[in-house]
Formats: structure tokens, C-alpha cells, sequence
């Protein structure tokens, strides 16, 4: 196999590439000058050896803790859980929540064989069983999984903490909170409900 | 309003490698004999419809042998799009659909767009076959004509696989916690459920008096009905309200959880509803004779047909795979006076021999098929 169809069997790999992109992608970087590429090839590098999900939230770090974690001034009695990292960034933008997030790292999806335990829900279970959460407020999507996962965290969770919350259904059913624009999510954020 | 198709090209579609065709007004007649592939034509345009085999085939098993994908388009007239292009590779196992020129963003922007139906010796199974028939038949009708119910038939289903896949999980694995992850996913069947079963409730009420009409017009003598039947402790020929429709079927859903969980089964639900239709107060499924069947068959089709021109406002094209084969003269005669009747649509009739033609479709423009293929 061609270095040039290795990488772009590699770039295919990624979410929304197929192979045609994946091509074009691989010539685009050919004709682009040499530094460039070395510096992506240096990111990718040190993406794959620093970065690791944060020892208390999951959230992708260089850091044993992330930089929201460590900073003084999120409270850290509100946690907000999300199902994936690039859900935090949606969130931040947004500028509402002065919380701290715990990552989920999916969903429950029983046909892929996903369950509670392949996700960090005990990790939350035992941050939470400190005492010093006072409210939890899931953020997972509101897809028939991001449901059921919420209403799972609900039950694990309400021994532990006087408030489990859900964002409002202000997004579209299916919409991904990744894609939601700022104000979407602020509302959603502001009008969530205690879960029964 | 009248929905009628100008042009339709198919490609690599079952035994179907090309066809493009220009569609007169009234319709046209396909001659061929069985096995060619003119049935294989009525459900590339009915695929156009539901966005899937009528006959329950995979999509991957409906590209013609040694192709890798098949494409269906048809340019139209009177209907929600004038132009939808559908297509399916076997490699990606994906569904492109295009409507005027943009591609769908979800499957349900598309489906019922150029609606259709289809009447075939087979719809007898929709009689005298087990409920599931009978579901799928009154899905079809709403979901192409409710996005509401359709939307909620999807939540349903997607609930309704994992919930039972967790079922199985758990009796598998024996987790702790195996209640609380079955019930998971029951608010959901039970918000979508209600949904549906409030609206087959209220369609099936529509639908009865209106099937006992069309099959005393066939020439049915004894009184035909249709009720639904429910295994959910709420009347179906009280009120249908949602709310408390739902409230019961969440109630059922934690009554059987223990019973779900030693049988890996969901046993409450709609998707355990069916219709029941009666003749003379007698099951027609056990009791009626074969010709009985066959007739109320095609009155639930015509059922169908006026379900799609009240809820869309425009008359599907009729799809005819040689449905009258079996009946007996008189009662075909009344049913083709009944398809006639009101705002015809467009007509698509397939039959084995030219004179297998019943007269009132003598005028229409006539092709015929011999191994996929059709005369110019
Ligand atoms: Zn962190």
C-alpha cells in the first residue's frame, strides 16, 4: 500500500469523511507547503501522547485535571453531564453555566452493547456521594437513548443529591447538542425540570 | 387534486435493469408473463411511497443481481414534490433520497411523497394473516399521512429494540440493577404508544362504519366490521385521551416487568394491538371463505386509498397487480366501478395476458415485459 492510500484510508476513519474526501484531503495536504503538514503531524502526535480525559470529569486534558475543574471560580456544587466532550464546548459558548461538567463518554445503546457500566456513570455516582453536589443537571440528547440514559442517571443518582435536573426539550428531537446554537441551549439550560 | 407521475426511471431495481418511461395521465397496462418482473415495476413506484419494499424485502436484496445500487426516480404532478429521486448502494448501505433537487435530510421529510396503493392477490394475508399484517397496514396509512405518527412510530420502535435487547441482556448477564434498566426506556413506549394507539383508535373508528359500506358495494351480504382490539385496560370506543391512555400503558408496562424479564418480551404495548375484522359477528380471519377474505381485502386497500385522499388531499396513484384474478365477475366489475368512482388517479395495471384486460382499462396505453425488460 501507497503512503498516500494509507493516509487516506486513515482520514476515512474519521466521523463524515468517506473516501473521496479522505482523497482529496490527502492531495490537498501534498500540495500544501511541507511546514504545515509537519505541524499537524506534531499535533496529532501530541494529541494522541498528552491529552487524557480528566482524572475528576473526564473532560480531554494535557493536565490531571481539567481547566474547568481547577478553577476556583466554577461552582463546583452544580455538575452538568454530557454525554461527550465536544457537548462542553457547545455549552461554554453558550455562557450560562458557571458549573462543572462530568463526561459521560456515550449513552446507554443496548444494540451496540452499551451499558451503565461501559459509561463513567459509577465515577459520577462517587463524586456526587461526597456531599457537596447539590444539583446534577443532565444534558444528554434528547434522542429515545439520551432519554433513557438520563432517567438511568436519575435513579442512580437521587440518593445522593437534592436536585437531578434535565434541559428543557427546547432542541429539535434527534438534534445533537453538539450543533446547537447558543441561545438554544441557554434556554434549555434555564427552563430545565426536576426529573420526577 | 390528482397526483400523477410524468416520467419514471428505474435502475438496477430487482430483475429491473432500465426503464424509462413516460407516464400517460390515465395510467397504462403492463402485459407480461409471471416472473418477468412487472410486479417488481408497481413496487419500484410504490417504493417512491414508503421508502421500502411493499413486500418486506431488504433494501439490499431489491438491487438487481451483480449491481451495486439501485435507483428510482419519477417526475410528478399534483403531489407534495414534483420530482423525487431515490437511491440505495448496497456497499454504503445508505438511502439517498432527493426531493426537487435537495437531499432529504431525514428519511421522514420524504416519506409519502408521491403516494400510492397497492392492491395484489397478496392482500389477503392482510385478512386472514396474523396481526402484524394488520399493524403494518394501519401504520402505513397514518404514518404517510401524520408526521406526528410517524415521528412516534419511530420513537416507538427505537424504544421497543432496546428495550427488549436490554431484557435479554439482563436475563443474560443477571445485573443488580435490571429493573431500573428495562424501565429506562418506558416512558418513551409509553409517551409514543399512547400517541399511536389514540390514533389507530380514532382511525379505526373513521374506517368501520365506512368498510361495512364498501364491501356490502362488492357485494358482500353479511354485515363486515372492524373494532380495534387491545390488550391496554382503556375502551376503544370510549374517548381516546392521551394522556390517560399513556398513564395505563406505563402502569402495564411495570405490571409486566417481572414477566418481561423471564421472557425477554415486551408484552403490553400497541405493538401487540390488532384489528379485528368480523362478518356477521364471526372472525373473518378463521371464518370467512377464501373469496369473503379477498373482498374485504381490497375494501381495507380502498379504505386506504380514502384515508390517503381525506388526510393528504390528493388521490394516490392506483397500483394494480392483477387483483381481481381470483374474484368472481360481478364482484370484480363492482370494485373496478369503485376505483372509477370520484377522482380515479393515475393507474397502474399489471396483468399475465393482454386479455386479462377488464374492459375499463381497454383505453389505457399498453407495454409489455419479458425479463425486465420493456418494449419501447
Ligand atoms: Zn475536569
Amino acid at each position: 500500500m501507497s503512503v498516500i492510500d494509507e493516509l487516506a484510508g486513515e482520514l476515512s476513519k474519521l466521523p463524515g469523511i468517506g473516501r473521496k474526501t479522505a482523497l482529496r484531503l490527502t492531495y490537498h495536504l501534498l500540495k500544501q507547503p511541507r511546514e504545515r503538514s509537519i505541524r499537524l503531524a506534531r499535533a496529532l502526535e501530541t494529541l494522541a501522547e498528552r491529552v487524557h480525559p480528566c482524572q475528576t470529569c473526564f473532560n480531554p486534558t494535557e493536565d490531571a485535571e481539567c481547566a474547568i475543574c481547577r478553577d476556583p471560580r466554577r461552582d463546583a456544587a452544580v455538575l452538568c453531564a454530557v454525554e461527550e466532550a465536544a457537548d462542553i464546548g457547545a455549552i461554554e459558548r453558550a455562557g450560562e453555566f458557571r458549573g462543572r461538567y462530568h463526561v459521560l463518554g456515550g449513552r446507554i445503546s443496548p444494540l451496540d452493547g452499551v451499558g451503565p457500566e461501559d459509561l463513567t456513570v459509577s465515577e459520577l455516582e462517587r463524586r456526587v456521594a461526597g456531599g457537596a453536589v447539590t444539583e446534577v443537571i443532565v444534558a444528554t440528547n434528547p434522542s429515545v437513548e439520551g432519554e433513557a440514559t438520563a432517567l438511568y442517571l436519575q435513579q442512580v443518582l437521587a440518593p445522593h443529591v437534592a436536585r437531578v435536573t434535565r434541559i428543557a426539550r427546547g432542541l429539535p428531537v434527534g438534534g445533537d447538542l453538539e450543533y446547537a446554537d447558543g441561545i438554544t441551549i441557554a434556554q434549555a439550560l434555564s427552563a430545565r425540570r426536576e426529573m420526577p | 387534486m390528482t397526483l400523477t407521475l410524468l416520467t419514471l426511471a428505474i435502475r438496477d431495481f430487482r430483475n429491473l435493469a432500465r426503464v424509462d418511461l413516460a407516464v400517460p395521465a390515465a395510467g397504462l397496462v403492463l402485459v407480461g408473463p409471471n416472473g418477468h418482473g412487472k410486479t417488481n415495476l408497481l413496487e419500484a413506484i410504490h417504493y417512491l411511497h414508503v421508502l421500502r419494499s411493499v413486500r418486506g424485502a431488504r433494501d439490499a436484496d431489491l438491487v438487481r443481481f451483480g449491481a451495486e445500487a439501485f435507483h428510482v426516480a419519477a417526475q410528478a404532478q399534483g403531489g407534495a414534490v414534483d420530482d423525487v429521486r431515490i437511491g440505495f448502494a448496497r456497499a454504503a448501505k445508505r438511502k439517498k433520497v432527493m426531493l426537487d433537487g435537495v437531499e432529504a435530510e431525514r428519511l421522514a421529510d420524504a416519506f409519502g411523497a408521491l403516494p400510492s396503493v397497492m392492491f395484489s392477490p397478496r392482500d389477503v394475508e392482510l385478512v386472514a394473516g396474523p396481526p402484524t399484517e394488520r399493524r403494518r397496514f394501519v401504520d402505513i396509512a397514518l404514518a404517510t399521512t401524520s408526521r406526528r405518527y410517524l415521528t412516534a412510530l419511530q420513537r416507538y420502535r427505537a424504544a421497543l429494540v432496546r428495550r427488549n435487547a436490554t431484557l435479554r441482556e439482563v436475563l443474560r448477564r443477571g445485573t443488580s440493577d435490571g429493573a431500573t434498566r428495562v424501565a429506562v426506556w418506558e416512558p418513551a413506549l409509553a409517551e409514543a404508544g399512547a400517541t399511536l394507539w389514540c390514533a389507530r383508535v380514532r382511525w379505526s373508528r373513521w374506517a368501520a362504519p365506512r368498510l361495512g359500506a364498501l364491501c356490502a358495494a362488492i357485494g358482500e351480504r353479511e354485515r363486515v366490521t372492524l373494532e380495534y382490539h387491545t390488550s391496554l385496560a382503556v375502551d376503544p370506543a370510549g374517548e381516546a385521551d392521551e394522556t390517560h391512555v399513556r398513564e395505563q400503558l406505563a402502569a402495564a408496562l411495570e405490571r409486566d416487568r417481572g414477566q418481561d424479564l423471564r421472557r425477554s418480551l415486551t408484552h403490553s404495548g400497541p405493538h401487540r394491538d390488532d384489528i379485528t375484522l368480523k362478518l356477521g359477528g364471526r372472525a373473518l380471519r378463521s371464518f370467512g371463505s377464501a373469496g369473503q377474505q379477498r373482498t374485504s381485502a381490497i375494501a381495507l386497500r380502498l379504505l386506504e386509498r380514502e384515508t390517503l385522499c381525506e388526510q393528504a388531499g390528493r388521490a394516490p396513484l392506483v397500483l394494480l397487480d392483477d387483483p381481481f384474478a381470483e374474484l368472481d365477475v360481478d364482484r370484480a366489475r363492482q370494485i373496478l366501478r369503485m376505483l372509477g368512482d370520484g377522482a380515479p388517479g393515475q393507474t397502474f395495471l399489471v396483468v399475465p395476458r393482454g386479455d386479462d384486460v377488464p374492459d375499463a382499462y381497454t383505453a389505457l396505453s399498453r407495454h409489455t415485459i419479458r425479463d425486465g425488460v420493456l418494449d419501447a
